[in-house]
């Protein structure tokens, strides 16, 4: 039934495998290169080294051009973001009167001038030194660590599979409640001797199995056209899924308990979701949160599943590694569960 | 012929409202029994009491030898049940249905069989979205049968039906009757329940009014029929009150008159040999039985239908 159900089986899942692809597509590596227009006045050995040696600093792209008018022109239309004018006679200056102004034409409303600048000026601190023949006494090193060692899309990617079984799940859940209540077909089955539990555990068994099946999904998807690495064990993962799975299914039940009609379960339902999702580690790590809501996040149901579907997706880490997330969980299925049979009713 | 109902002292309550006041009858095996009544009167409330969907605030209901109260399910195994708003999955086909809800009995009936008995067959793969009115409540039909229950309950059958489609439930309900089957049904059209009642309750605002055989009901009525003729005429006004088994003269005017009487089948015979030995011509002659609208009126003070 929810297979044939198409329009929500669409949203279901092409809404979050949309998401995947988009941001799939944001997330490639951004283009980081700086590009420098130079009109070289001088034409002679001290420029031309100076222009080669611009070149080959890793992030610079260098772009020659003869009219110095149409380039400052293009940096006061932001089409071109830097401009340096090396004036004539370079080559004398430099040798009998020091220094040498090349001036800098920017575009000063780019947030990132002022570090280019730096770095123009460190440049040419190097030249200077060369020039003099200077040694380097003191060198850096610099050496990153990566907090995460994941391109963003392999971040994103269980936040999205975790956000896309929740929202069907709730709202799922609410609506299917809602248009049983409504037609009554609750009622109907009360007159059959089935269990009422029985009814329930298969529609739970149901959707469970669902998110089952979109958490591959997005996963796989994930894992064959972003290369993101799927290293956890498989069984795990979908371990995982349930257990969060049983948190949203009660908040569906809750929400369908409150909502007089299929819109009002749909618009309720995304009313619990959105700001779950606002403030989870779907998009960001939380950390990057002010700390009273870091706090808060941390004790939601789906920053706690997040992480943990993540660490065990990416980084092959066992449910042991996470106590915390994972008590979080427990706490919240039985909350949820006690409040969703004390609510829940037929008409 | 054994009871297969027992109702006693039903009464529910919501709140400060009471629905069903009170309430107690029996119905007997082979049986079609009928609670008429308008919207409101506690008729849906009360079959579900003893379809055991809501439990009453006081009173007992034994089906078929058990207390609906303490086995409900073994009650609802030998029932079938029809809802007045009856839905079932929206995507689901017709076959599927009754296939599923034939295991919620634990049996496993043809859903073939049943549809091809309410003539639904070449839609057996369809969805219940895409029948008619008539043809849902066909289906809805079926899906009762769906355990062959002894009892069968319908909760306003032919509600939203057109005329044609109601004759022809009726012949249905009729036939499953023939088949042995005990039938309970509400309706608030007078027609239904004289056309198919074997016994009828009246019920109002909670409580059963008056309940018998309907053509008992309606020679109960203080007007059982009213006799109505023109003629140009004049005519002896003693005389005609007279006549056997008329109560009273209701109208007299220029162009004929209208009587009350309490038999029909007594007063029309008497009447035309009167007219025909005083040589009265009566150029109008109408014959207007009491129904159980009029049954309900003189009761209730107030129409079946408003």
């Amino acid at each position: 039934m929810i297979v044939r159900n198409r329009q929500a089986l669409f949203w279901s899942m092409a809404f979050p495998v949309l998401m995947v692809v988009v941001f799939g597509l944001i997330a490639r590596e951004p283009d980081t290169s700086i590009h420098i227009a130079v009109v070289d006045y001088a034409n002679d050995s001290v420029s031309e080294r100076l222009i080669r040696s611009l070149d080959q600093v890793a992030n610079y792209e260098i772009d020659i051009r003869v009219d110095e008018q149409t380039a400052r022109e293009e940096v006061g239309d932001g089409d071109l973001s830097y401009l340096l004018v090396l004036p004539a006679g370079l080559a004398a200056t430099v040798a009998d009167n020091p220094p040498a102004r090349l001036t800098l034409v920017y575009d000063d409303t780019s947030p990132i001038s002022g570090v280019v600048i730096v770095s123009i000026e460190r440049f040419l601190d190097q030249v200077n030194l060369d020039i003099a023949n200077a040694i380097d006494r003191l060198a850096l090193e610099p050496e990153g660590v990566l907090t995460q060692d994941v391109t963003f899309i392999a971040f994103l990617l269980p936040g999205i599979a975790v956000w896309g079984i929740m929202s069907f799940s709730v709202i799922g859940i609410a609506t299917t409640m809602a248009s049983y209540r409504e037609k009554k077909i609750l009622r109907r089955i009360m007159a059959t001797p089935l269990k009422v539990r029985t009814f329930f555990v298969a529609q739970v068994l149901a959707y469970l199995l669902m998110a089952l099946v979109q958490a591959s999904v997005i996963l796989g998807l994930g894992g064959l056209v972003y290369d993101v690495p799927i290293v956890g064990n498989l069984l795990l993962i979908g371990l995982v899924i349930i257990i969060g799975n049983i948190v949203f299914l009660n908040l569906g039940f809750i929400v369908g308990a409150y909502s007089k009609s299929v819109q009002a379960a749909s618009g309720l339902g995304n009313l619990v979701v959105l700001p779950l999702l606002m403030f989870s580690g779907v998009f960001f790590s939380p950390d990057s949160l002010p700390k009273m809501l870091t706090a808060v996040v941390r004790f939601m149901p789906l920053a706690p599943m997040v992480e943990t579907v993540r660490g065990v997706t990416l980084e092959a880490k066992g449910i042991g590694d996470f106590p915390t997330q994972i008590a979080i969980l427990a706490v919240w299925i039985g909350v949820t569960s006690l409040v969703a049979v004390k609510v829940f009713r037929f008409e | 012929m054994a009871d297969v109902i027992e109702v006693r002292s039903l009464t529910m309550r919501y709140g400060d409202l009471v629905a069903v006041d009170d309430v107690s009858f029996s119905v007997r095996q082979g049986e079609v029994f009928g609670i008429l009544g308008p919207n409101g009167a506690g008729k849906t409330t009360t079959l579900e009491c003893i379809e055991g969907i809501q439990r009453p605030t006081a009173g007992g209901i034994t089906v078929l030898d058990t207390g609906v109260h303490q086995d409900p399910n073994a009650v609802k195994l030998q029932i079938g049940v029809q809802l007045q708003v009856s839905a079932y999955f929206d995507y689901l086909t017709l076959n599927e249905i009754l296939d599923l809800f034939a295991r919620f009995y634990g049996q496993e009936r043809s859903a073939a069989d049943l549809l091809t008995t309410v003539g639904l067959a070449d839609k057996a793969n369809t969805t219940v979205e895409k029948l008619s009115a008539g043809q849902k409540q066909r289906f809805t039909i079926a899906a009762t049968l769906v355990n062959d229950p002894e009892i069968v309950f319908l909760d306003e059958p032919t509600a939203n039906l057109d005329p044609q489609a109601r004759r022809n439930l009726w012949e249905f309900v009729r036939e499953i009757n023939q088949r042995g089957k005990t039938i309970v049904l509400t309706t608030h059209y007078m027609e239904e329940a004289e056309y198919l009642c074997d016994r009828v309750a009246i019920m109002d605002q909670g409580r059963i009014v008056a309940m018998d055989s309907p053509v008992n009901l309606i020679r109960e009525l203080p007007v059982p029929y009213e006799i109505t003729a023109a003629t140009d005429s004049g005519y002896d006004r003693d005389r005609l009150v007279s006549l056997a088994s008329v109560m009273e003269l209701a109208n007299d005017s220029d162009g004929g008159f209208t009587l009350h009487s309490s038999d029909a089948a007594d007063t029309l015979p008497a009447l035309l040999q009167w007219a025909a030995s005083s040589q009265i011509r009566l150029t109008h002659l109408e014959v207007t039985p009491g129904n159980l609208e009029s049954v309900f009126l003189s009761l209730t003070g107030r129409a079946l239908r408003d």
